[in-house]
């Protein structure tokens, strides 16, 4: 059987990278659901998106940098 | 632009389909110095961000200089950012006391902005945010800051508050403490910078490599063949796509990066009771 060549790391990222995903799909969809039920709460809507966001992209990062250390 | 001429030198579209650099960091690292002051050798990295100084300054002093009644359209712009950055994020995020910490978020948000802005400028094309020191030193600043405004608003009180949230029962204490310290002394820092830094580094390279493909299979047309080149030119029509997007990146990653901090320094100052 032929050696698999190339780097670990890359499919370790692609891993990292699936539940973060997943994540900010929830939040940006269920955000985009309340500001439809509420246009008038848009604005506060929008900042705890990007916050949630934020953090959930927290675990997608990690990965990345693990991509670079090894 | 010494960059495309570089990898346009290296690149061999006959047998690759895209011009990478053998080492991605090649795109990032310049050990070559510009010029020198008084002995110290200024390279392009850090000639940048003097350049992003100097233009922040430049962009807060002409915009805000004459204080018209009826502003143009220069003052209106730069009014409108101030005026978000304090209503929305330093007054909306922290409470009327977050006024305290306005200079500090509109700072922060004009040189990230402007930092990352040089990604997508003809003739600069490096964003100096893709290099770890930059956005590192900022989060460091911002994790400085918010941890001395709790101790400055709580005394020692505030280590064990943000470690221990009202409500968690005596058995979790530990686990909670140990979660709690982790994410917010290491974690938390660590995010900040990263989230800017890879948005960033993916963004260069990305649309170094689509453009100067693009570029280089038009260029050696005569080479490589029609139909190859035709695909370099696809290349470089998605590196314009690209291009529309990666400024969409970078005032949100500026927006991000203010906002995040301006939420670190009001779970300092206003602890959940």
């Amino acid at each position: 059987m032929e050696a698999i060549s190339g780097s670990l790391a890359l499919i370790g990222y692609g891993l990292a990278a699936i539940g973060p995903g997943i994540g900010i799909g929830i939040i940006a969809g269920n955000a985009v659901q309340a500001m439809a039920r509420q246009p008038e709460a848009a604005g506060m809507v929008r900042t705890t998106m990007f916050l949630g966001i934020a953090f959930t992209e927290a675990l997608a990062l990690i990965g990345f940098v693990l991509f670079f250390l090894t | 632009m010494e960059q495309l001429i570089l990898a346009s030198e290296e690149c061999d579209l006959v047998e690759n389909s895209v011009c990478a650099p053998a080492d991605v960091a090649e795109l990032f690292e310049f050990r070559t110095p510009i010029f020198e002051i008084l002995g110290f050798p200024i390279t392009r990295t850090v000639s940048v961000i003097f350049l992003v100084a100097v233009v922040v300054v430049g962009l807060l002093f002409f915009g805000l200089r004459k204080k018209a009644v009826q502003p143009g359209k220069f003052q209106t712009a730069m009014e409108g950012l101030i005026g978000f950055i304090r209503d929305e994020v330093a007054v909306g995020i922290i409470g009327p006391d977050g006024i305290r910490y306005f200079p500090y978020l509109l700072s922060l948000f004009l040189f990230i902005l402007v930092a990352n802005a040089f990604e997508v400028m003809p003739f600069i094309n490096f964003p100096t945010t893709s290099r770890m020191a930059i956005p590192l030193f900022l989060a460091l600043l911002t994790y400085v800051i918010f941890i001395a405004a709790g101790l400055k608003r709580q005394g020692f009180r505030y280590i064990g508050d943000i470690l221990w949230p009202p409500g968690v029962p005596v058995a979790l204490k530990p686990l909670v403490g140990i979660i709690e310290f982790f994410s917010i002394f290491f974690v938390r820092p660590f995010s900040l910078a990263v989230r800017l830094f890879a948005n960033l580094v993916a963004g260069h390279v990305m649309l170094s490599i689509l453009l100067v493909t693009g570029l280089v299979s038009f260029l050696t047309i005569g080479e490589i063949g029609l139909i190859k080149s035709a695909f370099g030119i696809a290349w470089w029509l998605l590196g314009l796509a690209i291009y529309m997007f990666e400024v969409i990146v970078i005032l949100l990653q500026a927006y991000i990066f203010t906002l995040l901090s301006a939420v670190y320094i009001e779970t300092s100052l206003h602890p959940q009771h």
